[in-house]
């Protein structure tokens, strides 16, 4: 009896034992994959580790650690794009594990400001305002501090299939009113054709055309906010498509799902309004069309009118869980305004740049692959971003904003109902959010 | 000396065996629901400056509470949620007690191969199972008729998401009941058969009542399923604009926490979410109780 007994313990100790080690196990393993920047040992070789969801980064990266031998830079795929990676940043902030350097778009930069996600760079970086325009620096400057490098622009462009516009004898509309005559010409050649959709799912395309319309969300002045997310602009434009959604000429369906790729690949959707960074994810979205869509100018409200917002564009920062900001930020200037970096960002990622001695750069005379048919690319891109609007400033929650926008606006959609209902409740959870976190708003 | 020696170890050896479950217990379930009731009544206060130069956390009472029971869009995710588990849960109950009672039939032939048949949905991770059932019903994709039927419209959407939680579950309950079935002394059975009774007469009136049991239990596991749909709507969002963030209550609690940066809302929606869920057991698991023993009475 003693003896089982004994044997009992001795394999329950045994179970215990191997549970130990597999925890610690798990645990090790999880926290190395997090900033490795802690690891400069006596060979003073600094590393640091990047997050970045654009395709062609490694080429860029390990051009710069050919380079920058004491400077060794890790790129870091991250596992969700756009405000999964935000909110990611933001609760790893806590816990200090975050990269050195991310991605962050314009439009969620003062969120992550406001969660102290990253830090001021004024003390490592040289003056900014000679190689970017003010337009840019606006991005990422904020009450006297800069908190990024400001990479690219991306004005909003107007994709069509050159095939079917050709068929229907029509050219590209330059105005908003003709966009809706070319919508519904189409739908009526042939009923499975639409011209575009209506996305519910991309907050930050619907507020390119209210920049475009003269919107300002949000604006700051001093210390207080007012936000205006359904002033005059913004209703013309969500009234404009309430017309075309009705009237069954545009597709109500959400992007990037696999019926909307699907409908893009087949032919179904003849023409996307998109932004300048399309034909870098064109050949996941519909390869079988490569070299089949044309780019135009986004139409226009008054004819002539060159204004036109943006969809993404991003700048690259330094974050709080850094140990090494200095060699940070040296990368994050090398790759963001330096011509060496830019031209690698030009030709892997179909970046067009911010900075504006790189707007000629000799890159830009080939297309993005994806363009093979439009040789004049990025010359047009470079026309396009002399007429960019942006808001005055986003808001310092904008994720919950982008968040209720898309609840409301599927609703919307799935319901039937008055888009300007739905702006008002984006409005007021905006508004209510702010008021609950302590901002001063107006209002 | 045996007896004595005997009680002198048994006090302490169940102890022993049980600590390391207690310790996981009160470390992965009772710590982090203690601290998310903390974090539940606390809030972010911004203070300074445009972009909040100095963010504390501040003690917010019971006002995460009061936001998330004055929201209508909590109760409207409540009702979703129910209704897709009162489509859900009785099919359920009811496919597994017919496949379990057609397996364990006398003529019953490729037993085996159905029970595996039945059993691999479950063992399809749930996001797969989501997103294979999202190709089934899209338009562009759908080889059973989503061009004609519109299985994203604002009422098919229950039986759409339903349709794909049950398909999960319906193999793991047959297996459970067929095993309750294999369990029961086949001499009652053998005796009805030699009383002329028909095998649909003995599998509902012999069979079925002896597995009243395991048939409240899958119930109540059914149930209390039900309460965390998650997996299927999420999975589910991208594809149609009639599922918002917020469907399920477990949506709202995810997208609190993760999308709108407000921990501590999320907190105050989880730990309601989960007294919700602890009382729909205690409840449920009296009434099976109370049902168990009035059947063997």
């Amino acid at each position: 009896m003693r003896s089982s007994l004994a044997r009992h313990g001795t394999v329950a100790a045994g179970i215990l034992a191997a549970a130990t080690v597999a925890l610690a196990g798990c645990s090790s393993s999880s926290s190395s994959s997090g900033a490795s920047s802690s690891s400069a040992g006596s060979n003073q070789v600094v590393h640091l580790t990047i997050t970045d969801w654009d395709n062609g980064m490694p080429a860029v990266v390990s051009a710069w650690n050919k380079s920058h031998p004491d400077i060794q830079v890790q790129l870091i795929k991250p596992t969700g794009t756009g405000y999964t990676l935000y909110n990611k940043l933001i609760t790893d902030n806590r816990a200090g594990t975050n990269p050195d350097i991310s991605e962050i778009e314009y439009q969620a930069l003062p969120e992550m400001i406001a969660n102290k996600v990253v830090i001021p760079l004024n003390q490592y970086l040289p003056s900014l305002s000679s190689t970017y325009p003010q337009a840019a620096l606006d991005l990422v400057q904020f009450q006297g501090s800069t908190y990024g490098v400001p990479q690219n622009i991306c004005p909003m462009v107007f994709f069509y299939r050159t095939d079917v516009f050709k068929k229907l004898g029509l050219q590209p509309p330059t105005t908003w009113a003709q966009y809706a005559s070319d919508a519904a010409k189409i739908h009526k050649a042939n009923p499975k054709e639409y011209l575009g959709n209506f996305d519910a799912a991309d907050p930050e395309w619907f507020a390119g055309l209210a920049q475009q319309a003269g919107a300002n969300w949000w604006t700051a002045s001093g210390n207080t906010w007012t936000v205006a997310i359904n002033d005059a602009a913004t209703q013309k434009v969500a009234n404009y498509w309430q017309g075309l959604v009705n009237g069954g000429v545009i597709s109500p369906e959400p992007s990037w799902s696999t019926q909307w790729m699907t409908d893009m690949n087949k032919g179904n959707l003849v023409g996307w309004i998109s932004a300048q960074w399309a034909p870098n994810q064109f050949p996941t979205i519909a390869p079988s069309t490569s070299g089949q869509w044309t780019a135009a100018a986004l139409p226009a409200w008054t004819a002539g009118d060159k204004t036109v917002g943006t969809w993404g564009g991003e700048a690259e920062v330094v974050t709080t869980s850094s140990k090494h900001p200095k060699q940070a930020a040296e990368f994050v200037q090398w790759m963001n305004s330096s011509q060496q970096g830019l031209n690698l960002l030009i030709k892997n990622v179909d970046v067009f740049p911010a900075a504006t001695f790189a707007q000629s750069s000799p890159e830009l005379q080939t297309p993005p692959p994806f363009m093979s048919g439009q040789a004049g690319y990025n010359s047009l891109m470079a026309s396009i971003a002399t007429g960019v609007r942006n808001f005055q400033i986003w808001g310092p929650d904008a994720s919950v904003t982008f968040s209720s926008y898309s609840d409301a606006f599927a609703s919307a959609l799935q319901n039937h109902s008055s888009f300007l209902g739905a702006l008002s409740t984006v409005q007021s959870t905006t508004l209510n959010d702010m008021k609950h976190a302590g901002f001063q708003v107006t209002g | 000396m045996a007896v004595a020696g005997r009680r002198k170890h048994s006090s302490k050896l169940p102890v022993l065996f049980v600590a390391p479950a207690l310790l996981l217990l009160a470390l992965f379930t009772f710590a982090p629901a203690i601290y998310a009731f903390y974090l539940s009544l606390m809030k972010s206060h911004v203070s300074g400056g445009l972009l909040g130069t100095s963010t504390e956390q501040v003690f917010a009472g019971a006002s995460n509470y009061a936001n998330t029971f004055s929201d209508p869009q909590f109760w409207s995710s409540l009702e979703r949620m129910l209704l897709v588990a009162v489509i859900g849960i009785p099919v359920t109950v009811f496919l597994a007690t017919l496949f379990a009672l057609c397996l364990d039939a006398n003529g019953a032939r490729l037993t085996t191969v159905s029970r595996l048949a039945l059993f691999l949905p479950y063992a399809v991770p749930g996001v797969i199972a989501s997103l294979l059932w999202g190709f089934l019903y899209l338009p562009a994709t759908s080889p059973i008729g989503g061009g004609v039927i519109d299985y994203f419209g604002n009422r098919t959407i229950f039986f759409t998401v339903a349709n794909v939680a049950v398909w999960g579950v319906i193999g793991f309950n047959t297996v459970v009941l067929y095993t309750a079935l294999r369990a029961l002394p086949p001499d009652i059975c053998r005796a009805a058969e030699v009383d002329g009774a028909s095998e649909l007469q003995i599998a509902l009136r012999i069979k079925l009542p002896q597995i009243a049991p395991a048939i409240s239990m899958i119930s109540l596991f059914s149930l209390i399923n039900a309460l965390q749909l998650f997996n299927e709507p999420t999975a589910l969002k991208p594809l149609t604009n009639a599922i918002t963030s917020t469907w399920v209550p477990l949506m709202r609690v995810y997208s609190d926490s993760f999308v709108n940066n407000d921990i501590y809302g999320g907190a105050a929606s989880a730990f309601t979410l989960l007294v919700m869920t602890v009382a729909v057991t205690v409840a449920g698991g009296a009434a099976a109780t109370r049902l168990t023993r009035r059947q063997s009475s």
